[in-house]
């Protein structure tokens, strides 16, 4: 629901910034889902006096004007036919957002900035009603009149000072469906009470009820109809001042008569219907059900088919409106409607609300109607509408309100208990806080025993029900930013990894990729620890000579299993184990406990052919990159991008080649092909690749914290690139160059061939790359790409002494 | 275990018409809506981080009351406004309230004996702001450059 700012301070004084008005309201649970502030949204326009006009020195069009804005004197070019000196106008100046471009064919806003038209400076913009968004005249500039002062900001001149606030209103709340309700809920933040429009009434002598009878055959559907009749009314336009505050919260001004039904609506919530009067037949309203089939014309000129559950006004002949939804085409108010029945009535809601739905059709009314609207608002309501209609249309406003109110609401009384209130909420307020934090929203409360206090519910409060209705309201005043936050359950602040949950994931994702797991015992003989090349970590006491060390590396076991399966005919194998090492920090006495260090690591092991010997695809030994690829694909897994590999000579003992693997920064293990000589000790005579990495780098690795990065909006565009070098020089040291050099256009770098040969020369090689360039904001032009091929060329031959092949 | 939930939504950056749901149930002797406050708190702390700032906003379910939702900071504007959060600096991440006591009263629970507290949220909206996406609709679009980061 739109709620305007100027409005509500009818009712209640506040000086609440947009902002902390919106923070206030949704912390009360009326939630402001936006808000519009319209002297923002006039920032930078002013009041413009043109003191000279031109014709544009190149553009017959155009007119140059020196316009007066007050303290200065600004030249603006101008485009209107109908700019003259001497004219009132609105200037936006620079930094101005103009509301509606009418140039452009959706009418996107667009700021002003300084400007060269044709060669002439132009301070600004001289603007269109439909530029400034206050109606649709396109044709030429808006002149003001003459009174208007140069200078004055144009938010001012056009009482464009209103806030207006969109508010998401639970379906509870009915009572805050209007101007009224959201000011009573400020009042409560303000501890102000209400300031109710006065109704001076001027009836005539004649009373309503000689003229017009009303009758409710249905008091389920309709406990309650007031209405008041007005005679010899000019129906006309509103006044700008009615239209406006209309337009303001989304409400398209119609006629004096209907204009005055909206505002009484969104001022008090209550929906009231204008009839025309002598359109009723017989001078009567009669409240009763449809027949079953019935048709009925609406106001919007659609024909509808009733049940015979739709509750109805009707006159003595037909019906004329659909209760609480729409009035009927044939009693609306026209141009030449001379009296008005005015209904204020107040429906049953489950009515409204099947009949709104059966019809698919939902009007500011039913919205209220459905949703309970105050039973003993309808006089006062359409007491309001009366008295607006009367200074605004004139007529005679005959005497009484015609009140037909079979069910009478009873009075709603609930005791809520204190010890009750503070046991749900958790708090421990004394009775007497109790009843003034109720007061605050106009809850009259009173003590009605030790523990008890009796609430006097007001009729527009049909929310509040029960005992727990007014627990709620008691949480909302105290606010529930105010109440303690505490739990009875101790909870577990650490972001501790369950590494049993991901050592299952580990497990499932490396026998999906066709792996098997082994287990090897912790101790196995000294000769085969001794492959590790590290000090041993022997037992004290060992059952056996097969197990008397501890394992330093997962390794030189994973080796006999291979050996193993070799002496029984099986050479091809891709395993991987999770076991724990110990290690022994020669620095320190072996004979202390800080001397042992233990940890789990994670090892992968490669021999044989790559993919098991089948018809159709042929099959190859595995090599070094196989194993990289499949460390590169767990890691991705589990790791995502935060892992490296790092080449480096030779410092692992038990591989050779070798390359360390870090996770995010930090040394997390190491790949490679097992040295010949260890694997030959064994009797293996293939190459074996094994990985060894630290669980608790991929437990700390773990790709929890990862953030989305935005997709790229423009196309990619690609190039390859190839350099002959060295071939002692790694190609991860090319590839960082090129990454370097190649920002920030440069997104991707792939190596795509390496080849040594009689091409390159000896002791060189050639590496092809393929290179992505992208960038977040635009599409790429075909010189930003050469500039930085250029730069990328220049810094791999400076940095890695490479040529580029042609 | 979290299903397929649909609604009647209009979609948009940060709402869909299919998500998936959890909820949560806790009732006991003497539960209190400062301890709601308190669990909830505790789980967006670790969740999304303990230097979140929150609050809570009373509403309105049918089954709870009192009731509340729970904002976070926006992750994408940290609170300046933006499109993600409709200009508020908030996002909701949670409808909750003390079951009401007609829900008691419907499965044979005596409300005087018993109270306690419920709460749902829709994983996507929660995953958007664990990972800093920017528009909830990318979620099912499936869209393999996205995939791969996850």
């Amino acid at each position: 629901m739109k709620v305007s700012q100027n409005w509500l301070k009818q009712f209640v004084d506040f000086d609440f910034t947009p902002d902390q008005l919106n923070e206030q309201l949704t912390m009360l649970g009326l939630e402001v889902e936006s808000y519009e502030d319209l002297a923002k949204k006039y920032e930078h326009f002013l009041v413009g006096e043109v003191v000279e006009r031109v014709k544009h020195p190149k553009a017959d069009r155009l007119s140059v004007c020196k316009v007066n804005i007050g303290d200065a004197i600004q030249e603006v070019v101008c485009g209107a036919p109908n700019v003259a000196a001497g004219q009132k106008v609105v200037v936006a100046l620079v930094g101005a957002v103009i509301p509606h471009n009418q140039h452009d064919p959706e009418g996107k806003p667009f700021r002003i900035e300084r400007a060269k038209i044709r060669g002439v400076e132009s301070n600004g913009m001289i603007c269109s009603e439909l530029e400034l968004g206050l109606g649709k005249d396109a044709s030429g500039i808006l002149v003001l009149d003459e009174q208007a002062t140069a200078g004055t900001p144009v938010a001012e001149y056009f009482h464009q000072t209103d806030v207006i606030y969109e508010i998401g209103i639970t379906p509870n709340r009915a009572d805050c469906l209007s101007h009224i309700g959201v000011a009573r809920e400020i009042g409560s933040l303000v501890n102000r009470k209400l300031k109710m429009p006065e109704t001076v009434l001027k009836e005539s002598g004649e009373p309503a009820s000689n003229v017009a009878k009303i009758e409710i055959l249905d008091a389920d559907k309709c406990p309650r109809y007031s209405a008041r009749i007005i005679r010899n009314i000019t129906i006309g336009p509103s006044p700008k001042w009615l239209q406006d505050i209309l337009t303001g919260v989304g409400i398209r001004p119609i006629n004096n008569v209907v204009d005055v039904t909206n505002y009484v609506l969104m001022e008090t919530g209550h929906p009231l219907h204008a009839f025309d009067f002598e359109t009723l037949a017989s001078r009567r309203i009669i409240v009763k059900t449809a027949a079953q089939g019935e048709k009925f014309v609406t106001l919007d000129g659609k024909e509808r088919t009733l049940t015979s559950e739709t509750l109805m006004i009707c006159d003595a002949e037909k019906p004329v409106a659909i209760a609480g939804v729409m009035g009927g085409a044939n009693t609306e108010i026209t141009g030449t409607t001379a009296t008005v029945l005015l209904e204020s009535a107040f429906f049953n809601p489950q009515s409204i609300r099947r009949t709104s739905k059966y019809l698919g059709l939902s009007t500011e009314a039913s919205y209220r109607f459905e949703r309970g609207t105050d039973i003993e608002l309808t006089v006062a309501a359409v007491n309001r509408a009366a008295a607006m209609i009367q200074e605004l249309a004139g007529g005679e406003l005959l005497k009484g309100v015609l009140d037909v109110y079979p069910k009478k609401r009873e009075p709603v009384m609930i005791k809520a208990r204190v010890s009750r209130i503070n046991s749900i909420i958790g708090l421990s307020l004394q009775k007497e806080q109790i009843v003034s934090l109720l007061q605050q929203i106009e809850l009259p409360a009173g003590s009605s025993s030790q523990d008890e206090i009796l609430v006097t519910v007001p009729s527009f409060r049909n929310d509040i029900l029960e005992e727990i209705d007014i627990i709620e309201e008691v949480a909302r005043m105290y606010g529930y930013n105010n109440i303690e936050t505490k739990t009875r359950a101790a909870i577990d602040f650490s972001s501790h990894v369950r590494t049993d949950l991901l050592q299952d994931q580990i497990r499932n994702f490396l026998i999906g990729a066709g792996f098997n797991e082994v287990l090897a015992i912790g101790l196995q003989d000294e000769a085969t620890m001794a492959l590790a090349g590290k000090p041993l970590v022997k037992a004290v006491n060992p059952v056996s000579a097969e197990m008397a060390a501890m394992r330093t590396s997962l390794v030189p076991s994973a080796l006999r299993i291979v050996q193993h399966n070799r002496n029984h005919g099986v050479k091809d194998l891709r395993l991987f184990e999770i076991g724990s090492i110990y290690e022994l920090y020669t620095d320190k006495s072996p004979n202390t406990l800080d001397a042992y260090h233990e940890e789990e690591r994670l090892l992968l092991l490669l021999s044989g052919q790559n993919v098991p010997v089948s018809f159709g695809s042929a099959s190859r030994e595995v090599d070094i990159l196989d194993l990289k690829g499949e460390v590169s694909a767990f890691l991705s897994k589990f790791c995502l991008d935060n892992y490296r590999f790092i080449y480096y000579d030779n410092q692992e003992s038990l591989c050779e080649p070798c390359m360390g693997i870090t996770i995010n920064g930090v040394n997390a293990g190491f790949a490679g092909r097992v040295r010949q000589q260890i694997a030959q000790s064994l009797d293996i005579d293939e190459p074996v690749f094994v990985c060894e990495l630290k669980m608790r780098s991929i437990y700390d690795g773990w790709g929890r914290d990862r953030k989305f990065s935005p997709l790229p909006k423009y196309p990619g565009v690609l190039r390859d690139l190839a350099f002959t070098i060295e071939a002692a020089l790694p190609q991860k040291t090319v590839e960082d160059v090129i990454r370097k050099a190649g920002q920030p256009l440069c997104a991707n770098v792939v190596l795509f061939d390496m080849y040594s040969g009689q091409q390159t020369g000896s002791g060189k090689k050639s590496l092809a790359y393929a290179l992505e360039f992208q960038s977040p904001d635009r599409t790429l032009t075909e010189k930003e790409i050469d500039d930085t091929l250029k730069k990328i060329i220049e810094a791999v031959q400076r940095q890695c002494n490479g040529v580029l092949r042609s | 275990m979290p299903v397929w939930g649909y609604r009647n939504e209009a979609t948009s950056a940060r709402s869909l018409v299919a998500f998936h749901q959890i909820e949560g149930l806790y009732v006991d002797r003497g539960v209190t809506f400062s301890e709601l406050k308190g669990t909830l708190v505790a789980f967006a702390k670790q969740f999304y981080g303990s230097s979140i700032k929150y609050r809570f906003r009373p509403s309105f379910f049918p089954f709870t009351e009192p009731s509340a939702e729970m904002d976070i900071t926006c992750f994408i504007c940290g609170g300046k406004g933006c499109r993600i959060c409709k200009h508020s600096g908030w996002l909701e991440v949670l409808g909750s309230g003390m079951v009401h006591p007609h829900v008691f009263k419907a499965v044979g629970y005596d409300p005087e004996i018993y109270s306690g507290y419920a709460f749902g949220m829709g994983i996507e909206r929660t995953a958007l702001l664990r990972y800093n996406i920017d528009d909830i609709r990318i979620l099912y679009e499936n869209d393999v450059r996205f995939l791969k980061q996850f």
